[in-house]
């Protein structure tokens, strides 16, 4: 049963890492491969808060959002001067430089070491450690997330976005900032990333940066792609896929070791044939096959 | 930008067959004793790394030649510089495509024998590497190759003077400084596109 709960957390996490990105991959287009330094942000920031200085959860999650906010801020008026591969490849700058900061500045994250003993959540002095409340608040995290993205995605600005995902010279030529659009999508985008990364340190109450490397961003990418671009629901339900993969190899009888191998040649197979059909996730690669 | 996402794909795919098939620890291919190196100019540099630095430039002068003189470089760079007008000319610009992708293969393999050869090997470790050779790839100039020597010597030079200077540690994030203090200078990149357009 625990186990089951463990999964059903990650699920949340990874629905909140994958909608926070698809505001701004799916909706504006912008491809970044920099989430999981957002993610890494918002974890370390807690973590150093609630170890250090005794904050609460509460407290340290809307700082964790204004601190992941403003390095988006800084960073996207840089990055988003590019476009299309260059604006790829330099999120990616931005991911090693940030997992650079978390590895190597010793007096603030202690390096590889990582921070240990974070304290778990308070809720109105309750205690929230056991994995099936934890699990209730990831939830109602995710539920907060998923209704406010559903409200952006509905709203003018959210149409903005997607017009500017088809085509930005249209866009500018009616009159919409592009440039002020995408720098608010992506600081959003990182805001909203920094939830996941502050749940996730008080939950496994010990954060080093191995958990946010490049690979992980491009699982997050790959998530949001598989589950179709734009695409809320399809985020949920890849990000789950991807998830409980592992574990039904691992119940199918294959080691520990090559189930995580598998699961990320599985994802990359995926990814691949999603790239190269031009479909917008695997929903659209089945639906056109059952049409023929 | 679709073939970047696929290719990220592909590296993923490629990578996990290799440490399923040969497993994550640390290879060495590299059987000779250990010695110090010829001394040059004061600098000590092994043999190995010595071969490199021939090997390279070796291929580097016959990618050029080639590119330059033989009838499938030239329809590379025609479709380089116009892929539409190549395909009236009955030059097939996926064919040209998949020769260049399976040239750029060969040369990355080359290099990873002789980085493999100097250091040694974990199913990893091809992807920093690579990334260095974009970052070098893209200071020095898409679709110039001469260009790229500068762009590699800057970058390589940086490298190391950050590791002097600094820590070695701090040599990935010095490296993209430059990538994206250079990108913010040019943002166009080279493909002089500043927004996107709808692809008809």
């Amino acid at each position: 049963m625990e186990y089951v709960l463990h999964l059903l957390i990650l699920i949340a996490l990874y629905t909140l890492l994958s909608q926070s990105l698809n505001l701004s991959t799916g909706f504006t287009g912008l491809i970044s491969l920099a989430h999981a330094g957002f993610y890494g942000i918002g974890a370390y920031t807690t973590a150093i808060l609630s170890t250090q200085f005794g904050f609460s959860f509460w407290l340290g999650i809307p700082l964790a959002m204004l601190i992941s906010g403003a390095v988006a801020y800084v960073v996207s008026l840089i990055a988003l001067r590019t476009v299309e591969d260059y604006f790829i490849i330099c999120t990616l700058g931005i991911q090693i430089i940030l997992f650079s900061i978390m590895n190597n500045c010793m007096d603030l994250t202690r390096g590889p070491f990582g921070i240990p003993g974070i304290p778990s959540i308070y809720f109105f002095g309750l205690s929230l450690d056991s994995k099936i409340s934890f699990l209730t608040l990831s939830l109602s995290f995710v539920a907060i997330v998923w209704f406010v993205l559903r409200n952006i995605s509905k709203s003018g600005f959210g149409k903005t976005l997607i017009a500017i995902s088809e085509d930005e010279i249209y866009s500018q030529s009616i009159g919409k900032d592009v440039y002020f659009c995408k720098i608010v999508s992506f600081t959003l985008s990182a805001m909203f990333a920094a939830i996941p990364g502050a749940l996730y340190a008080h939950y496994i109450s010990y954060i080093d940066p191995t958990s946010f490397t490049v690979n992980e961003s491009i699982l997050i990418l790959s998530i949001v792609i598989i589950g179709g671009l734009g695409n809320l629901t399809g985020s949920f339900l890849a990000g789950a896929f991807l998830i409980l993969l592992p574990e039904a190899l691992r119940f199918l009888g294959m080691p520990n070791s090559i189930a995580a191998n598998m699961r990320q040649i599985i994802y990359g197979v995926i990814l691949v044939i999603v790239m190269m059909t031009g479909k917008n996730g695997v929903r659209e690669l089945f639906s056109a096959k059952t049409k023929r | 930008m679709k073939y970047l996402i696929a290719s990220i794909g592909l590296n993923v795919v490629l990578q996990n067959c290799i440490s399923l098939f040969f497993g994550d620890d640390t290879k060495i291919i590299n059987t000779d004793e250990v010695a110090v190196g010829n001394q040059i100019l004061g600098a000590y540099i092994t043999t190995v790394q010595l071969v490199t630095i021939g090997a390279s430039l070796l291929l580097f002068v016959s990618v050029n030649l080639f590119l330059h003189s033989t009838a499938t470089g030239k329809s590379i760079r025609a479709v380089a510089s116009n892929p539409d007008l190549c395909n009236i000319f009955g030059i097939s610009s996926n064919k040209i495509i998949l020769i260049t992708f399976g040239i750029g293969s060969a040369l990355a393999a080359t290099a990873g024998i002789f980085s493999a050869m100097d250091t040694n090997m974990i199913p990893t470790f091809g992807f920093n590497l690579l990334l260095y050779g974009v970052v070098a790839m893209i200071i020095g100039g898409v679709g110039s190759t001469t260009w790229l020597i500068a762009g590699s010597l800057l970058v390589a030079t940086a490298q190391n003077l950050a590791a002097y200077y600094i820590d070695t540690k701090w040599i990935d994030a010095v490296t993209y400084i430059i990538l994206i203090l250079f990108l913010s200078w040019n943002p166009l990149g080279f493909s002089g596109k500043r927004l996107k357009k709808v692809e008809v």
